[in-house]
């Protein structure tokens, strides 16, 4: 039954070894505890989720960014939103840090196989100054470098119209911070450079996005309660799509070498901006967050994107309300009939409205549910997967689960 | 159904539980009284406690010390602080480490061991009841409720 709920509707690949292994990791390490306590200067985490999802329809597969190569359709899935994650963090002086973290979450190759999320060193050469160097996470929005630790935030997960196309993790360069306190305020200002090492799921292919360079910023101002955040990010593709194998395999189509200039992603640039507004004081929770992001490639559309969102505490108990949209600006249909089927699959037309709750039940696990009615064009395909495109009319609820814990 | 009774319960448990904590003596900020601080604004002792700021004024590395979720006092600081249950403070540590960004301040298991820390860190901040802060350290902030 377990296993049913990890498994996306059409028969792929086992998840189950892999994950098992990471708990196995887990349940030593808890077996353990005097490994943690007895040296200070060396720390084991983890965070972990189990969500369960569904939605009110098949004719397409929500999925909770594009790194996911299948979704959960109308039958309860752990597939999406279920993750374990494990961090080890080592003071070896009180300026340098060593950090490795290990994830296992469904991921690109449909599989939960662990991955090092990130492993890199620290050096605070002043207090308000920070260097690190290794395998990275990357904040090219707010939060962006937090999204899998469900304990962190109120949602059952990072708002979708917002958060879907950043299907990039990590980074293998460097990242410098500064902070400067301003009287009572504080600006911070982040920078980082680096080569991506992920990959992206097309159909049954990925897109192999290792080795491009990425380059970012930001500067945050925080005064109190406030919390205001613009960054810009960009990211030069090294390498295609696999948009010709994909053709020829799912459809039998064969991909002229005029169309496969005109959709080419490789040596192509994308840019994304976005601002941030958080208000975070006694019961209340709120933010507001735009993006846009502007596409080099004519396979991808630019679009614009935003959330909303209100939480109010009562007791243990936080219920909150949200609304997120995302619209992208089409490009035409391109040089022949193929270009215009292909330039459809990145289009995104939708406004999503979601309501949920969460409740923190004992200390360190909480229990979050939450609701997602989907409203929007029936183009809108870009966000999901095995699109039924002559069914799907835009619309469907979105129901989840989920259990989330830190230790 | 019993879902709704339950967080009327916990709704009302938590009414009852606040004014008994309010009773209590009063809490304070104390820092090493060798550090240069003579007084912090309630924003200030937020930017340190939260991790947003690492220094004081004058440049002195801010040493923050804090205390396990079961010490009374660790509830009634962030209550009164920023007006937030320690299940949003740990929410708060943990997107901090994970992302990998820092650590939280060490914890400590009592007022005297604060004490302590505070006296033997040269910028050394704590909290603890007003009649405890003694000689050697002094007293930057006081949380009113």
């Amino acid at each position: 039954m377990i296993a049913k709920l990890f498994r996306p509707q059409a028969p792929v690949s086992l998840p189950g070894k892999s994950l098992l292994g990471v708990v196995g990791a887990i349940v030593l390490s808890l077996a353990s505890p005097a490994l943690a306590q007895s040296a200070s200067a060396f720390s084991l985490n983890g965070f972990g989720t189990f969500g369960l999802a569904r939605t009110t329809t098949d004719d397409v597969e929500f999925i909770r960014d594009i790194s996911q190569a299948r979704g959960v359709g109308s039958e309860w899935s752990a597939l999406i939103d279920s993750v374990l994650g494990l961090q080890a963090a080592w003071r070896v002086t009180p300026q340098i840090e060593a950090v490795v973290q290990a994830t296992s979450r469904y991921r690109y190759d449909r599989t939960f196989t662990p991955d090092i999320s990130w492993g890199f060193v620290k050096y605070n050469p002043t207090p308000n100054l920070s260097l690190r160097a290794g395998r990275l996470g990357t904040e090219f929005f707010m939060m962006a470098d937090s999204r899998w630790v469900g304990y962190s935030f109120l949602t059952v997960r990072p708002p979708g119209d917002f958060f879907w196309y950043l299907p990039f993790y990590s980074i293998h360069g460097a990242d410098a911070a500064i902070t400067l306190p301003l009287g009572e305020s504080i600006l911070r200002a982040k920078t980082f450079y680096g080569h991506s090492d992920g990959r992206i799921p097309l159909a049954d292919q990925q897109w192999d996005i290792s080795g491009s360079p990425m380059v970012g910023a930001f500067l945050e101002y925080q005064y109190g309660p406030w919390q205001a955040r613009a960054s810009y990010a960009n990211i030069h593709f090294k390498n295609d799509l696999p948009i010709a194998s994909v053709l020829k395999k799912t459809l039998g189509i064969d991909l002229s070498a005029q169309d496969a200039a005109f959709l080419t992603t490789r040596d192509t640039r994308t840019h994304y901006y976005s601002l941030g507004l958080v208000y975070d004081q006694g019961p209340w929770q709120a933010q507001l967050m735009l993006n846009h992001i502007e596409q080099g490639s004519n396979a991808l559309q630019s679009s614009d994107g935003g959330y909303a969102l209100l939480g109010y505490r009562i007791g243990e108990v936080t219920p909150y309300l949200g609304y997120s949209w995302v619209l992208s600006k089409t490009r035409g249909s391109g040089p022949s009939a193929i270009t215009a089927y292909v330039m459809q699959d990145s289009r995104s037309d939708q406004q999503t409205t979601f309501a949920g709750m969460r409740w923190d039940v004992v200390r360190n696990v909480a229990l979050k549910a939450q609701w997602d009615a989907i409203n929007g064009d029936s183009s809108s395909l870009f966000p999901y997967r095995q699109d039924n495109r002559a069914r799907w009319n835009g619309r469907m609820n979105v129901f989840s689960m989920t259990l989330d814990f830190v230790f | 159904m019993p879902f709704r009774r339950l967080i009327l319960l916990c709704s009302l448990f938590l009414l009852l539980a606040q004014p008994a904590a309010e009773v209590r003596a009063e809490l304070v900020v104390v820092v090493n009284a060798r550090c240069g601080v003579a007084a912090m604004t309630r924003n200030e002792v937020i930017n340190i406690f939260f991790g947003r700021n690492h220094q004081y004024f004058n440049s002195i590395e801010a040493q923050p010390v804090d205390l396990p979720d079961v010490h009374p006092d660790r509830k009634r600081f962030y209550s009164l602080l920023v007006g937030k249950d320690l299940s949003e403070v740990n929410a708060y540590w943990s997107r901090q480490v994970f992302s990998g960004r820092m650590q939280p301040p060490v914890k400590v298991n009592s007022a005297d061991e604060v004490l302590k820390w505070v006296v033997s860190h040269p910028g050394g901040i704590g909290f603890v009841d007003l009649a405890k802060a003694d000689a050697r350290v002094r007293v930057v902030y006081e949380l009113t409720p």
